[in-house]
Order: structure tokens, then C-alpha cells, then sequence
């Protein structure tokens, strides 16, 4: 077994054997510090590993271990085990990575908790770094689905962390619906491939027709994962879960999945083109709608929340435009600044005790850390030269460029103007401005959350410079040039900062913000996937229930039912009279002796 | 005497123990009706042994043995019908009737 293949498998053993031991030793979970202690460690072991395959040189080959799965007639159903490659590598480190500083994050975030509660909540998210890295590095779409299953679990189980208020149970429960209800589709997928190629293999080539069904139905669950619309409407709702749970799984990683799944399958994907302009589309009207959504927002965790739903977009979009490497290249920068403004965010929340931005204003002085880290975060995001988002929303700006008659390209730059607008509103109204009142008494984190701030904003900056590396990896290049699309980009950025700025500072509010706010609250899609629920699929429910209470089941008690009458029909013939049975013997002798004359 | 008056003696006592046995309600009645038939039995092997040429003659005084031993058990049957029910009417045994 190669170094590499060890490596890799100590990113799964060791998170794995921090969520086993607190799990199975009560006493670890019971009293919070041992579980916080081993997920730590898990983690830390599983980022130095990640940190050491990163530097090797695997650009392109790959590394496949792999054992037979179910095996059957000496063959495997599929395999399990590991896939290294220039795809797998760099999602691994982001996720060990980001997990690493939302575990030290969550120390301090998390003390108020119970004992029992926290060592809890360390549990999940050893199981949910086991989980990503179980998807991460699947060398098939079989152990793909795995892991999949698996961070959706640990994800509803993070969102109904507090499950004795209402609101986060069922946002747990929609939340699991929601993705379970797209997830059928890769399920679908699944079985399709099987029966047509005999294996689970995203890298064969199809009739054209296989390959656009089964990538439509992987799609499905993408959308669900990476809350494309319509399936968006459970990400802002799943902000109910602790914020460092909203900053790992609903921002950086998990939700990313789906991102990946598609880079990871791109050799499927590339065969299917009618897939792909669809997902050119649905990435586009996400971004752009989503981005509205996110201007009338005054939670500031659902702010973020719709932008990353957003920035999902632009990732799906670029991935529909054909380039697995700009959609991969955001996911990668957008996993950096995305955690480091939930955790900035939740930097803020922790000291003010409060979601709600109107809670917030001028905690810039008090909690300087936070702020300059938020900033550099809101920075990337908006796509502000030569932070790391400029970089990678660049690319996927380039990479639509021209494509559907410029049309995704427009509005793609437009989400990228709200953007910055939104997050200048997020600025002013949090860090500038008049302290309210709940923030008069703000202060600044304890290192320990303020450390992986620091950590996270140098890849948010810096994090651009990375992209050579991961085009090489993926096989193409990432031309540098000044050309029309980084200048509209950076002016949209500039322009859309600057605007807000000007405009919250003085206390305005955009236009249109009143319509949106409407919107908002008449929350259209919700009701839509409500009706779809209470309207179709109950009472489908309800008319199969029926067939299957009166038809199934009736022709069964009807079977049953009809003997027994008939039964009771006939019973008089036995009377148990003697005379009446040999009445019934002479009676048939007679019969005889009728018939043999007969004859 | 012929044979064809014998056989024909033979089945009018059959007949009549038949419809004994299907109208009579006493046990001890049944009984004899059970008698006559049996009796109608003997009449047809003897009847056979004298015109026909089969030996009927101790198959008979078998069937009278039997005959004697299945009164003795039928009586028995009919003294424990009266002593339960102080009646001989069938119809009272019926208490295995579901």
C-alpha cells in the first residue's frame, strides 16, 4: 500500500474513530470536553494527511485502492475505497481544512451548551468529516451515493441540533425532505447505469440518450444538495442550526457537494450537452434569484445563506457552460470566504446575542478582529480584485461568456453587482454605523474563535493564486488577461460596494426593496413545494391507501368472507342425525344399482 | 321353490329393514330393523348354496355369530342411551354434534 493510499485512509479512519469512540463511551459524549477533544484530534490528523497528499504531484493520473463490494459470482457489486486525483486532492484538504477550524471554532461558540450537548455536537461532526471525505474520495458513483446519504443525515441531524424549539425541527425535517426528494434521482441514476454498463462507473462512454437521463437524474440530486431552484428553499431555513454548523455544511462543504459530484462526474456530464444547457440555465436563475432574496434579508445568517444558495449558482452555471474547472475553482475559494463569514458572523452573533442586523451597527471599534476578518470575507465574495473570489468568479464569468447569446453571462454579471450589494448593506448595517442598543455591550471574541478567522482569511485572499495548480490538475489552463470580462467584473463589484455603501450609510434603502421584502414573506416557492405536498402527494397517498384498503385487502377478505358463508351455507346438509346419512347411503346404493342397470 | 323366489324374499326383507332403519326413531327398533336385513343377507347365501353350488352354509353361521355379537354390543348401546336420557330415541345422542 502506497503512502498516498495510507494517507487517505487516515483522513476516513481517523474522524470515523472519534465519532465511534464518543458514541460508544457515553461518558466521552456526557461530558463535552473528551468528544470536542478526539474530533479535534480526528480532524487535525485528517488535515495533516490531506495537507501532505496535497503535496504530491498527482496531476494527471490516478491513484485507485479499491476492494469489491458484495461480491457475487467472484465479481463485486461495485467497489469501495479510495480515488486520488487532481479532483479529489483539493476538495479533501478544503474539507479537512474548513472542518478543522469550525471544530476550534466551535469550542468557544459552543460553551454555552450543555455538557451532554456539546460533546453531541463534536460526535456529528466527526461523522460528518467521516461522511465528506467518504464522498470525496469515492472511486465510484456507488460509495459516492454512500457518503451522500451520510452528510445528508448528519446535516439534519446539525439543523435539529436544537431540536426542542419547534422552528429548527422543522427546518431539520424540510431539510431532509427536500434533499431525499431530489436524491431519488441519483438513486434512479444509479440503477440506470447499472443495468446499462453493469458497473457504477461515472467514466464510460453511453449512448447519447443513457448518458443525458442518467446525468438529468444525477442533476436532480444535485439540485437538491446544492439548493439550485427550486429545491433552494430549504437552505435559508436550515440557518436555524448552530452557526459553525451553517458555516461547515450549509456554506462550505456539504452543500458543495453537489458541485463536486459534478466535477467528479464530468466525464458523464461532458456526454450529455442537453443536460448541461440545462444547468447553465438553473444556475443562472438561481444566482439571480437567490441574490434578490438575499437583499431584503435582516437575518444576518440568512443573508448569507441566500448568497451562498447564489454563489451555487454561478458554480452550477459554470459547470452547464462546460468548465468543470471554473465551477470547481469557485466551489474551492468560495469554501474559504463562505466559512469565514458564517464564522465572522457567528463571531458577531456569539457577542450580541442576536441574529438580527437591526441588533447590530458599529461593532467595527469593538470587535476589530472580526470585522477586518468579515470584511476580507464580504471582500472575496463580492468579488472585489485581487481577492480570491475575483479570481474564481472571474473564471466562470469567462467561462459563459458568449454562450446562450450572452444572456446568462448578463445576468450572471448583474448577481455579481447585487452581490457587492448586499454585502455592503451587510458592512454598514453590522460593522458601521450607530451601535443599537444590544450591541452597546459587544466585545471581541475569544482567540480561540477569532484564530481560525485569521486562518481562513489568508486562503480568502490569497486563495486566487491557487488556480494555475488547479487547472493543471483538471487539465486545462487559466489565462490571466485583461479583457472585457474581468473589467465588467470588477466594476460590477466595485460599483455594486460602493453603491451600497453610499446608499446604507446614509441611512436609504434600495429601491424595489419593498417589492422584494413582499416577495419574500409571500415566499412563493415554499408554498409551491407545500401545495405539491398537501395538495398532490397527500391525497395520492390517500387514493392508494384506498386501493390497497378496499381493493388488496378487500378481494383478501372477500376470499376470506365468501368461505366462511359458503361454509355456513352447507353446514345444515351434516346434521348428525344417523338415519339422515343412511338415508344418504341407500340413497346412493340406489344411485348404483340404477346406473349398473343402466348399462 | 326357486331360486328367483328366494332372491326375490331376500329383497323384500331387505327392503322393509331398510325402511325401518330410515323411519323408526327407537334405538331397540333400529336394532331389529338391522336384524331383518342382516337375516335377508343369510337368505341370499343359503339360497345361493342350495341352488347356485357355493358353499354360503358357514359364511352364514359366521354372519349369525357376528350378528348375535353386534345385538349384544347394540343393546348394550341402547341400555346406556336409556339410562342417560331415560329414553331409546336416537335423536337424543347427539351430544358429539357440534
Amino acid at each position: 500500500m502506497s503512502l498516498s493510499v495510507m494517507l487517505a485512509l487516515v483522513t476516513l479512519v481517523a474522524p470515523l474513530v472519534a465519532a465511534f469512540l464518543s458514541v460508544v463511551i457515553p461518558p466521552l459524549r456526557h461530558r463535552g470536553a473528551p468528544a470536542a477533544m478526539l474530533a479535534i484530534a480526528g480532524s487535525l490528523l485528517a488535515t495533516v494527511a490531506a495537507g501532505v497528499l496535497v503535496t504530491q504531484d498527482v496531476a494527471g493520473q490516478a491513484i485507485r485502492a479499491t476492494v469489491p463490494w458484495m461480491v457475487l459470482q467472484g465479481r463485486g457489486l461495485g467497489e469501495i475505497g479510495v480515488r486520488l486525483d487532481a479532483v479529489s486532492i483539493p476538495m479533501l484538504a478544503v474539507v479537512c481544512l474548513v472542518a478543522l477550524a469550525v471544530q476550534v471554532y466551535s469550542v468557544a461558540y459552543m460553551d454555552r451548551e450543555t455538557p451532554r450537548s456539546y460533546g453531541r455536537y463534536f460526535a456529528y461532526h466527526a461523522l460528518f468529516l467521516f461522511s465528506m471525505n467518504t464522498l470525496v474520495l469515492a472511486p465510484d458513483l456507488l460509495q459516492a451515493f454512500a457518503g451522500w446519504e451520510l452528510v445528508g443525515l448528519v446535516s439534519y441531524l446539525l439543523i435539529g441540533f436544537h431540536f426542542d424549539r419547534p422552528s429548527a425541527a422543522r427546518a431539520a425535517v424540510k431539510a431532509f425532505w427536500m434533499t431525499k426528494l431530489a436524491d431519488m434521482g441519483f438513486l434512479f441514476a444509479l440503477l440506470l447505469l447499472f443495468t446499462r454498463t453493469g458497473a457504477f462507473s461515472w467514466d464510460v462512454a453511453l449512448r447519447p440518450e443513457v448518458a443525458e437521463a442518467a446525468a438529468a437524474l444525477i442533476f436532480v440530486a444535485v439540485m437538491g444538495k446544492s439548493a439550485q431552484f427550486p429545491l433552494h428553499v430549504w437552505l435559508p431555513d436550515a440557518m436555524e442550526g448552530p452557526t459553525p454548523v451553517s458555516a461547515l455544511l450549509h456554506a462550505a462543504t456539504m452543500v458543495a457537494a453537489g458541485v463536486y459530484l459534478v466535477v467528479r462526474a464530468d466525464p458523464l456530464f461532458a456526454q450529455a450537452h442537453w443536460v448541461q444547457s440545462g444547468m447553465l440555465w438553473v444556475g443562472t436563475i438561481t444566482a439571480v434569484f437567490t441574490a434578490l432574496l438575499g437583499l431584503v434579508q435582516n437575518d444576518i445568517k440568512r443573508v448569507l445563506a441566500y448568497s451562498t444558495c447564489s454563489q451555487l449558482g454561478f458554480m452550477v452555471a459554470a459547470l452547464g457552460a462546460g468548465s468543470a474547472f471554473a465551477g470547481y475553482f469557485h466551489l474551492g475559494t468560495h469554501a474559504f470566504f463562505k466559512a469565514l463569514l458564517f464564522l465572522g458572523a457567528g463571531s458577531v452573533i456569539h457577542s450580541v446575542h442576536s441574529n438580527f442586523m437591526t441588533d447590530m451597527g458599529g461593532l467595527g471599534r469593538k470587535m476589530p478582529l472580526t470585522a477586518l476578518t468579515f470584511s476580507a470575507g464580504a471582500l472575496s465574495l463580492a468579488g472585489v480584485p485581487p481577492f480570491a473570489g475575483f479570481a474564481s468568479k472571474d473564471a466562470i464569468l469567462l467561462a459563459v461568456q458568449g454562450r446562450a447569446g450572452w444572456v446568462p453571462w448578463a445576468l450572471l454579471l448583474a448577481t455579481a453587482f447585487l452581490t457587492a450589494f448586499y454585502m455592503g448593506r451587510v458592512l454598514v448595517l453590522t460593522f458601521l454605523g450607530k451601535p443599537s442598543p444590544a450591541a452597546a455591550h459587544a466585545h471581541e471574541s475569544p482567540a480561540v474563535m477569532t484564530g481560525p478567522l485569521v486562518a481562513l482569511a489568508v486562503p480568502t485572499v490569497a486563495g486566487g493564486l491557487l488556480g494555475p495548480w488547479l487547472a493543471r490538475g483538471l487539465g486545462t489552463e487559466l489565462h490571466l488577461h485583461l479583457g472585457l470580462t474581468p473589467v465588467l467584473a470588477s466594476l460590477a463589484a466595485l460599483g455594486g460596494l460602493g453603491l451600497s455603501l453610499a446608499l446604507y450609510l446614509r441611512g436609504g434603502e434600495a429601491p424595489l426593496a419593498a417589492t422584494l421584502a413582499a416577495l419574500d414573506r409571500a415566499s412563493l416557492i415554499d408554498r409551491t413545494w407545500a401545495f405539491g405536498y398537501r395538495g398532490v402527494l397527500l391525497p395520492l397517498g390517500s387514493a392508494v391507501r384506498w386501493v390497497d384498503r378496499y381493493l388488496v385487502d378487500g378481494l383478501m377478505n372477500g376470499l376470506g368472507w365468501g368461505t366462511l358463508e359458503t361454509g355456513a351455507a352447507i353446514r345444515p346438509i351434516q346434521t348428525g342425525r344417523t338415519r339422515d346419512y343412511a338415508l344418504a347411503v341407500v340413497l346412493g346404493a340406489l344411485a348404483l344399482l340404477v346406473l349398473g342397470a343402466w348399462r | 321353490m326357486t331360486l328367483r323366489a328366494l332372491l326375490l324374499v331376500a329383497t323384500a326383507l331387505f327392503s322393509i329393514g331398510i325402511y325401518g332403519l330410515l323411519t323408526r326413531r327407537q334405538a331397540v327398533a333400529l336394532l331389529l330393523s338391522i336384524e331383518v336385513m342382516a337375516n335377508a343377507a343369510n337368505l341370499v347365501f343359503v339360497a345361493f348354496a342350495r341352488f347356485g353350488g357355493a358353499p354360503g352354509q358357514p359364511l352364514v353361521l359366521f354372519a349369525l355369530a357376528i350378528t348375535v355379537a353386534e345385538v349384544a354390543v347394540g343393546l348394550a348401546l341402547v341400555l346406556l342411551l336409556y339410562r342417560r336420557h331415560g329414553d331409546t330415541l336416537l335423536e337424543l345422542a347427539s351430544e358429539a354434534k357440534g
